[in-house]
């Protein structure tokens, strides 16, 4: 499933974030943002607004049209 | 002795320089403060301390980043002072691995120590420094509290470090072992670094090599081994795959060094992200915010201060100064410069201090607070549909206190095309030096709406600057716009922090009294005394009247054609705030009579504020202008960027006066 398809507050193992912009994604790896890692999808913001993800001890803000190319599996 | 401070965007380098070198820099919780490079001289020890950008790894993505990597690869210095984020330890060990490979001496500053203790995190620096081969000093850059231990620390080495040596596997080490056999004897830096910095994808490090190493040898090593390790290592590139054995030795070290405790539930933090962030409330908060900070600085605070201080200048003062320059048998001709001249045209402009400090305090504490990167996040819906990222929007709030250092701030924007963007519309934010003149029409003519009228001209230099961009966009085609962002957990900033930001943004403005509008201000006045036919002349038949009525026939139509606005606009291309002081050199000003009084003779209210939306638009300053220049870094762009100002404020007033007119206001 994507990203975005958690309920928020929930949380998810990464599977894959390849499909990602290649700068939003040297950011996430910067941040320590990858396969395997736990995100927990917060919320998004409303009329298509960004969403706010809490992985690795920080909160990251990302558009939602990458949060969507996002793919976890929920835990 | 150079000692030089890399780490991670907001881990408080800025607050450790500060107190090492007892200088001030700016500060504030988000990440990207500072942009350029800063040199402080240590305290402590002899030795100069070099304040570098953010970064999150040697390989640069923005141009502020790229600023901390150059320094690294092309200047000199003795130790590399690693700021580490105790509560984000293993993140940040991602670039110290990378310093510590590097081979200079690293001595690592564990900070935030404060922070991590309250995650229940607590790390056996000895164990950690063991690890690494470094000395660790825990520190708290926000109190200062061991600062000048690790000061003490900073000594010049005799020997550079042994790099630390990470096993990448056989095939990555393969790939290594034949860059290091390509390069020269005589390469300065250390070779495996190199290697594995240009492996990684690293393009400055890149660009550096292929001056010594031909090209298609270089990409086909890099061809080759990526299609190897992908294959045999199920990972998607190089890099990813260096990052992840990177990875395997910091959790190996963490687990040595780190021993987390339980965390209590939700924090601080989350608890106000809730409410300003919220979905709904998010847009509404922070134009309410910003309405209560204006309020204050107009309404509430801001204006019974500078009308006390208005009284005493134009009252006391003045009559102090008359006396005594009686007294001293002064030439009218001195008595003329000092009263009618300096008193009138610094004096007008140092009325509006206390507003200008109050605002910027306000500014001062959205930076230092942690809401900045919020409003960036809340903002940037809006900024994409334009074109933008919400990052962008972080400059031009800092353009509200002034226009220069927000033009600065753009260059954490990744996208160049965005950043340049960001460079030219920045200057329509409508800077302090801009409220001196709203402060003083608004008294005049809207006494009951001062706050009100004030947010309209904020909000209008937003509008523009949206709709210009969106227009823009269409001739600087963008690569796509992208938008990640940190956002720092909150953090009650310190009321001396608070202070010297404060005072740091508002001495800009005392200074600049001291100087550009003091030097502003005799030139007018002699230009207003002197005339075609000799000194002392009626003040419709000087210089000052000649030489602007030529030009007040064009403002006519957006309703001020008269030769003292004409003379005012001129001047304030200078700096915005001497349009007021030459409107008090050239609306001679009566005794005990403060201009607010007078100018409500000279204007509509409906002209005074066409005047607004002029002042507001028509030219960046002198000062912005050469930072465009710099930033930009073209002619054309820096014209472009005056041009199109002008035409946007002259059509701009028209419609309001036309406009105004037509609906039957006055
Ligand atoms: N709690 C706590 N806060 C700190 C500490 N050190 C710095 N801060 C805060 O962290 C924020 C960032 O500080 P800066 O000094 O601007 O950080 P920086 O590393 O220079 O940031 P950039 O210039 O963006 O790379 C500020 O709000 C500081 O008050 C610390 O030891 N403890
Ligand atoms: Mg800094």
């Amino acid at each position: 499933m994507i990203l975005t398809e958690l309920k928020p507050g929930d949380k998810g193992k990464i599977t894959d974030v390849s499909k990602v912009t290649a700068l939003v994604q040297s950011r996430l790896l910067d941040f320590g943002v990858l396969e395997g890692k736990e995100v927990c999808y917060k919320y998004a913001l409303p009329f298509g607004g960004p969403c706010m993800l809490e992985a690795c001890g920080q909160c990251i803000g990302i558009r939602r049209k990458e949060a969507m190319c996002i793919q976890v599996e929920q835990s | 002795m150079e000692v030089a401070l890399f780490g991670n965007p907001n881990t408080g380098k800025t607050s450790l320089f500060n107190i090492l070198t007892g200088s001030y820099e700016y500060v504030g919780n988000w990440s990207g403060v500072t942009v350029e490079k800063k040199v402080g001289i240590l305290k402590e020890s002899a030795g100069r301390l070099i304040d570098l950008p953010g970064i999150y790894s040697l390989n640069p993505l923005s141009k502020d980043e790229g600023i901390a990597t150059q320094f690294l690869l092309n200047e000199s210095f003795s130790v590399a002072l690693n700021i580490v984020d105790a509560s984000q330890l293993e993140r940040n060990l991602h670039l110290t691995i990378q310093l510590l490979e590097f081979g200079k001496p690293v001595v690592i500053g564990l900070n935030m120590i404060d922070v991590a203790k309250s995650r229940g995190i607590h790390i056996d620096e000895k164990a950690l420094g063991k690890k690494l081969g470094a000395s660790v000093i825990p520190i708290v850059a926000r109190t200062g509290k061991k600062c000048q231990f690790l000061s003490k620390q900073l000594t010049p080495r005799e020997e550079d470090a042994e790099p630390l040596h990470i096993d990448y596997g056989e095939k990555v080490e393969e790939s290594i072992d034949q860059l290091v056999s390509l390069m020269p004897e005589d390469v300065r830096l250390n070779k495996r670094w190199l290697s594995l910095q240009f492996l990684e994808g690293n393009k400055v490090v890149r660009e550096n090599l292929t001056s010594l190493i031909d090209k298609e040898q270089l990409n086909k090593i890099c061809t080759e081994l990526e299609s190897q390790i992908i294959i045999e290592k199920d990972t998607k590139s190089i890099k990813q795959y260096l990052y992840a054995k990177r990875q395997q030795f910091i959790s190996e070290v963490v687990a040595e060094s780190v021993e987390k405790g339980q965390t209590s539930g939700r924090t601080f933090t989350q608890t106000i992200d809730a409410v300003v962030t919220n979905k709904f409330l998010g847009i509404p908060i922070f134009l309410l915010l910003m309405f209560l900070v204006f309020t204050l600085t107009f309404n509430w605070l801001g204006t019974p201060l500078s009308d006390g201080l208005d009284a005493f200048i134009s009252g006391p003062l003045t009559d102090w100064l008359k006396a005594g320059l009686t007294n001293v048998h002064a030439t009218p001709f001195i008595q003329s410069v000092i009263l009618d001249g300096i008193v009138a045209g610094v004096g007008g402009v140092l009325v509006f201090v206390p507003q200008i400090f109050i605002l910027f305090f306000f500014i001062s504490l959205i930076e230092d607070s942690g809401y900045m990167a919020r409003v960036a996040m809340v903002m940037d819906r809006v900024m994409e549909s334009v074109g933008l990222n919400g990052k962008a929007f972080i400059p031009l709030i800092i353009g509200f206190g002034c226009n220069v250092p927000g033009i600065m701030a753009a260059r954490t924007i990744e996208q160049p095309k965005e950043r340049l963007l960001t460079t030219l519309l920045t200057p329509l934010m409508s800077c302090s030096a801009r409220l001196s003149v709203y402060s003083l029409f608004v008294a005049a003519f809207f006494e009951k709406h001062q706050a009100l009228i004030v947010l309209s001209l904020y909000v209008l230099g937003i509008i523009v600057a949206l709709v210009l961009a969106k227009i823009f966009t269409f001739f600087i085609k963008s690569e796509g716009s992208v938008f990640v962002i940190e956002l720092p957990p909150y953090r009650i900033p310190q009321a001396r922090t608070l202070l010297r930001s404060t005072w740091d943004k508002g001495k800009g403005f005392v200074r600049k009294a001291g100087t550009f509008i003091f030097g502003g201000t005799v030139a007018i006045w002699f230009l207003s005394y002197a005339g075609p036919h000799g000194f002392d002349v009626p003040i419709d038949e000087s210089f000052m009247a000649v030489i602007c009525g030529y030009i007040a026939p064009l403002l006519a139509p957006i309703g001020f054609g008269t030769w003292q606005a004409a003379g005012a606009l001129v001047t304030g291309f200078l700096a915005k705030e001497v349009v007021v002081s030459t409107m008090n050199v050239l609306y001679f000003v009566p005794d005990g009579q403060t201009l607010t009084g007078i100018i409500s003779h000279f204007y509509t209210p409906l002209q005074a504020y066409s005047f607004m939306v002029f002042i507001l638009l028509y030219v960046p300053c002198l000062s912005t202008v050469a930072v465009i220049q710099k930033e930009a870094g073209s002619k054309k762009w820096t014209a472009f960027s005056i041009g199109y100002a002008l035409v946007v404020a002259y059509l701009l007033s028209l419609v309001v006066y036309q406009g105004g007119q037509w609906l039957g206001l006055h």
